[in-house]
């Protein structure tokens, strides 16, 4: 089916050539450019079009205006291109698979620790640019200023203070994960 | 207004009005697509009707801008040089091309030795007008473009962009106009992304502009947002304004500017005289119709007058983006929430005009300050550049609350021009692209990553340059794979097709 519609385009390319051809001759012979004038007006094709698109019922199409006369038939096979319905997008997240959930590490540090969560919904990045060493490491010492990653927030960079100065003792996020609001990203151990 | 004017000065005033004239210049191609169409408008799509949009009288057809740019790239995957060469080539009418100044089509700051290639690069491909504006005013930002333009051998056209706010006064603009003056530009521009511009702030600023713009002809770029856009050029017509921005009518109004034939139709009846063609704009206007019956794309719908545009000032198409954005974090019912916030962010932000960039930066801060709970916890480090001046002059001081928050040191702060600390990259990327790199392939390296410039096209093969509704008519029907046979006749010709 499809290399029909295919063949039957360039077809469609060769006659629009002929016709193309034929007015100019007939511009340039005897006093003919009045009547083969192509005075069919992009008001008329939105009309036609129109008529057609709101007719799918009909296998087989006749219109007559004026200068104008068409003839279409239609696929029975197929009726009209066929309409993929995309399934009816319901308010739970049906097949979407959640992010596995650290239970594992999940708030299992000491009391005193702090834990550095993510401001919003965004994309969490561990360094300053794809390729570049990563803000902060396990076991590193920070200063309270210290950036130890960014977060994407609707196409703006939020780096993201360590808040404390202390250890960094735990890093919760992959690089380029989407992450929550409130999201636990980096656990520190105050010094 | 007095109706006994001494005689000498009434018949000076007749002789102004008849010799008046109004231009105009075509963004069909441009800014109404980039509006309605989120900028999809493919080569393919315009080169069929560019012989009558060269018969319709436009003074210039502007073709390009930071958006088309950037769109041609990343989604069409079309060469946008190659683009501009080929209108160029097919239009005999002028063409224009925009860009941010220093930022070019992109938001970043680039150096002066990339935006000189980049003019030289326009010229050569021949485009005649080059049009600049910068999106915070400081015109530091688009001298070296000026000046690149010049040498390119274009003519410039200087824009300057209109907000509200209790610092862009009428005073604020006429002291921008007399910096554009003293650039020597061949025009200067009102540019008003929202359509914030009323008829009654048009009565006092438009005439000063004019008088501050000292001869240099002054153009008006509105928006029809709030409806109120044709009576705001009306008012520029009568303040002496040369030119008007506009669209053919099925890609006008709305979020878009307004139809040329309308504002031909005021510019007449105030006595101007102008060059448009009727049959040619009839002509324009039917083929782009029915381009968005062919694409499925929306045509511009005449907007009603909103007054809470008038509050928020964002752009309608950044509220659907927002909407979307917050339907996806689950928070879309506090989106009248961070509207109201956005309004205090603004202001907290010395009164950024309301465009790209600064839309982006006001709507995410306004995120931030409701979702935390808490305002500027957590400020992006592109606003934390911003406050500091990395991209130009603020407006207005921003507040306390948030110079506090944003705890920004004293040698943070930039005082000179913007792309006075960056180095030349030309070097760096000639050594990276080798010796058989062109003008051409240096600038797309400078703007985007090798593998979205890999995948670029030139657009040329898949362009007709002339077609008519019945050669539309034929090929819809031979595209339609629900259709078997057509036999059309019209005028003494006969076709027949069937698969």
């Amino acid at each position: 089916m499809f290399s029909a519609a295919v063949q039957s385009s360039v077809r469609a390319a060769r006659l629009e050539n002929a016709s193309c051809a034929a007015v100019g001759k007939n511009r340039a012979g005897i006093s003919l450019a009045n009547v083969a004038k192509d005075n069919l007006t992009y008001e008329d094709l939105l009309r036609i079009v129109e008529l057609v698109k709101s007719s799918p019922q009909f296998s087989e199409f006749r219109l007559k205006v004026g200068e104008i006369e068409l003839h279409l038939k239609r696929k029975r096979e197929v009726a009209s291109a066929p309409a993929v319905v995309a399934p009816p997008e319901g308010n739970e997240p049906a097949e979407v698979p959640a992010q596995p959930r650290r239970k594992d590490v999940a708030e299992s540090w000491p009391a005193h620790w702090l834990v550095v969560r993510s401001p919003m919904v965004g994309t969490f990045y561990r360094a300053p640019a794809p390729g570049a060493a990563p803000f902060v490491e396990i076991g590193r010492a920070v200063e309270a200023d210290a950036t130890v990653c960014i977060i994407e927030v609707m196409k703006l960079m939020n780096s993201i203070p360590a808040g404390a100065r202390g250890v960094v003792r735990e890093i919760l996020a992959e690089d380029a994960q989407a992450v929550e609001y409130g999201q636990p990203l980096v656990v520190l151990e105050p010094q | 207004m007095s109706k006994r004017n001494l005689p000498h000065s009434s018949a000076d005033t007749v002789a102004n009005a008849t010799r008046k004239r109004f231009d105009f210049v075509d963004v069909t191609l441009r800014d109404a697509h980039q509006c309605l169409w989120s900028t999809r408008m493919t080569t393919a799509m315009m080169t069929p009707i560019l012989p009558a949009i060269d018969r319709a009288g436009y003074a210039y057809v502007n073709i390009l801008g930071g958006a088309v740019f950037d769109v041609c790239v990343r989604y069409l995957h079309e060469n946008p040089y190659q683009r501009v060469g080929l209108l160029c080539e097919r239009l005999g009418t002028p063409c224009d091309a925009l860009t941010r100044g220093q930022s070019l089509y992109t938001f970043e700051l680039f150096p002066d030795d990339i935006v000189a290639l980049n003019a030289a690069a326009l010229a050569r491909r021949g485009v005649a007008v080059l049009t600049v504006y910068d999106a915070l005013n400081d015109n530091r930002n688009i001298e070296s473009s000026v000046r690149a333009g010049k040498a390119a051998g274009m003519k410039i056209s200087a824009w300057m962009t209109y907000t509200l706010s209790p610092v862009h006064t009428d005073a604020y603009y006429v002291e921008r106009t007399r910096e554009l003056v003293a650039l020597a530009p061949d025009s200067i521009c009102i540019k008003d992304p929202t359509g914030l511009l009323t008829p009654q702030r048009g009565r006092t600023l438009f005439p000063a502009v004019v008088q501050a713009a000292a001869g240099i002809p002054v153009q008006l770029h509105s928006h029809c947002q709030s409806g109120l856009a044709p009576e705001v050029y009306g008012v520029a017509i009568e303040s002496g304004f040369g030119f008007g921005y506009t669209a053919s009518a099925p890609l006008a109004n709305g979020a878009s500017l307004p139809a040329t034939e309308d504002i031909g139709a005021r510019a007449r009846a105030l006595g101007c005289e102008i060059a448009l063609d009727a049959d040619a704009l009839a002509e324009v206007a039917g083929y782009f119709s029915w381009v968005c019956e062919r694409e499925g794309k929306p045509r511009g719908r005449v907007a009603r007058y909103d007054p809470a545009l008038y509050e928020h000032q964002i752009p309608g198409g950044m509220i659907s983006n927002l909407r979307y954005q917050l339907e996806t974090m689950g928070i879309a019912d506090r989106m009248p929430e961070i509207l109201e916030e956005a309004a205090r962010v603004r202001c907290d932000l010395g009164f950024p005009i309301v465009v790209s960039p600064f839309a982006q930066y006001i709507v995410t801060q306004a995120t931030l300050n409701v979702v935390q709970g808490e305002r500027y916890k957590t400020i992006p480090d592109e606003i934390r550049k911003y406050a500091c001046g990395y991209y130009g002059k603020l407006a207005a001081q921003p507040s306390a609350e948030f110079l506090e928050r944003a705890n920004i040191r004293p040698e943070e702060y930039v005082t000179e021009a913007p792309a006075a600390h960056i180095e030349p990259w030309i070097p760096r990327l000639r050594a990276d692209l080798g010796a058989g790199a062109t003008d051409e392939d240096i600038l797309l390296a400078a703007f985007y990553d090798r593998k979205l410039i890999a995948e670029l096209q030139d657009p040329t093969p898949g362009c007709a340059f002339r077609t008519t509704p019945l050669a539309e008519l034929i090929a819809f029907f031979a595209k339609r794979s629900d259709i078997e046979y057509a036999r059309v006749r019209f005028a003494g010709t006969e076709m027949t097709f069937s698969s």
